[in-house]
């Protein structure tokens, strides 16, 4: 399966992941820009925000209250903005796109 | 297992200035991913290995951060949420989170910062030289945090003596516990006057803050700010003399520290990687843990080799090197997992901001030619003075 991640200036990387990864490990394995994940995925960084498209989002779990605290904490939220830590890929997510914030280089 | 004797004998890393740290940390690499070293007389696990670091940060299981946290602070600084697990901690962390995040570190707090810089820069205006860490890098961290908390400046000396008191408990525990009870009651004013008649600062938005139907309770606001002091300043003072020694050794750097906020964020990292100020951070092992070929029994002290795990080869090529175009995405200076630094974005913007207003104030500052600068401390780790000249050669 794929995912997509498009940085703040519409460059475009595509990452051959597998299911049952997270999507912020999926990008910092593959050294994407715009990315960090700094804390490993304890919701405690804020530094893998990124936007889901209304699409994709969807089909997601909602964010629990700890992950929209969080989010409410970044710069730049947006409706579908997401802690890709707490996105765990499944085959239906084959393809899913990120958009990822300028304000987290 | 005291019984396997420690490497390096001669060198006690909690009480020895260790100048060559990062030497002997190469030296004790050969011996393996995770070696016995001497520490406050005893030997000591210390884990060096990037890999094995970030596992351990991440095992609560075996490495539950609250059991040594319980055992030497918590009687002078209360519960803090070092000292705190699982559901306690989650509820307590997700309170006070919000108030350290990018867009309240960005509203409430960078306004607070920049201004400080200039007070204590002015302080050296028209000095020949000074001692860079007793003049700037020292008070600032310290002072961005009183401001933060509303105390007036004429009471942040006594703050200050209050605040270095409270973390001595395992030394002078009736002094710490006397230092303690003054703090409160200190504080206990501004939070009480906050919870009444709030304002658009920091001390009322932790007064106010609320989580899944919880609010903050006087006494966890108060562990909050007794462990803002201990973990916010001296980290950040200490990484700041290491930034600038560094910065101000290399024309090359500098001239990039003045260039872009991408320059001095680079920079900031690095530097938090080259000289980590959290150096080596102990815990107690909760677990019986084989780790790296080591059998670290519950009860063990370990010492989490952050700085060495930032120096480890297999995961940043050429490690000595101070270079600012590196990928530090591998960055480990503030921890990893549930207990990840709560201020990681407030130092961050301390020291970017530190860069930049001294570069500006100062465009001539200069190491002072011919001041040795010695590094030192096995867990905090700085340099013991910076002397510099404001002027240049001026």
């Amino acid at each position: 399966m794929q995912v997509i991640f498009i940085d703040s200036e519409g460059m475009k990387t595509t990452i051959t992941a597998a299911p049952g990864d997270s999507v912020m490990h999926c990008a910092t394995a593959h050294l994407v820009p715009g990315l960090i994940g700094e804390c490993g995925g304890a919701m405690a960084c804020a530094t893998c925000h990124g936007y889901v498209g209304a699409d994709w989002s969807r089909q997601l779990p909602p964010p629990s209250t700890q992950e929209r605290e969080v989010l409410s904490g970044c710069l730049d939220v947006q409706p579908h903005s997401r802690l890709t830590c707490q996105i765990t890929l499944t085959a239906a997510l084959d393809g899913l796109t990120i958009t990822l914030p300028a304000s987290q280089t | 297992m005291a019984q396997i004797a420690p490497l390096l004998p001669e060198i006690d890393f909690a009480y020895d200035d260790v100048t060559n740290l990062h030497q002997l940390l190469d030296a004790l690499r050969h011996h393996g991913p995770v070696v016995r070293i001497k520490f406050l007389g005893a030997p000591t696990w210390a884990i060096l290995d990037h890999k094995l670091l970030n596992q351990a940060f991440n095992d609560v299981k075996n490495f539950d951060a609250s059991a040594a946290y319980r055992l030497n602070s918590e009687p002078s600084m209360g519960r803090t949420l070092l000292a705190m697990a699982g559901e306690e901690h989650r509820t307590s962390r997700a309170l006070v989170a919000p108030a350290f995040l990018p867009a309240k570190v960005r509203s409430y707090i960078q306004p607070l910062i920049e201004p400080v810089a200039h007070e204590l820069l002015d302080r050296i205006a028209g000095k020949r030289e000074v001692d860079f860490v007793q003049a700037f890098t020292r008070p600032y961290p310290f002072t961005v945090i009183t401001r933060l908390l509303g105390i007036p400046v004429h009471d942040e000396e006594i703050l200050l003596q209050w605040a270095v008191k409270l973390i001595d408990f395992p030394w002078d525990p009736t002094g710490a516990l006397e230092a303690k009870k003054a703090f409160d009651s200190y504080m206990q004013t501004i939070i009480d006057d906050r919870r009444h008649k709030p304002t658009d600062d920091f001390v009322s938005l932790l007064a106010h803050a609320a989580f899944e139907g919880q609010k903050l309770d006087d006494e966890r606001i108060l562990a909050l700010f007794r462990l803002l002091f201990p973990a916010g300043s001296d980290t950040t003072y200490k990484n700041g003399g290491s930034l600038f020694a560094s910065v101000l050794a290399d024309p090359e750097l500098r001239a990039r520290a003045r260039r872009s906020d991408q320059d001095r964020e680079a920079l900031v990292t690095e530097g938090l990687r080259w000289q980590t100020p959290t150096a080596m951070l102990p815990r107690m092992a909760t677990g019986d843990i084989t780790l790296g070929g080591a059998s670290i029994k519950k009860g063990d002290w370990v010492l989490f080799g952050i700085t060495a795990a930032n120096r480890d080869p297999a995961v940043f090529p050429d490690p000595h090197k101070f270079d600012p175009t590196r990928d530090n995405r591998a960055l480990i200076s503030f921890g990893r997992g549930m207990h990840f630094c709560l201020g990681m974005h407030l130092g961050r913007r301390e020291l970017e901001t530190a860069l930049r207003v001294v570069l500006t104030r100062y465009p001539d500052i200069r190491l002072k030619p011919g001041s040795a600068i010695e590094f030192v401390g096995a867990v905090l780790r700085g340099p013991r003075a910076l002397w510099v000249q404001p002027y240049g050669d001026a």
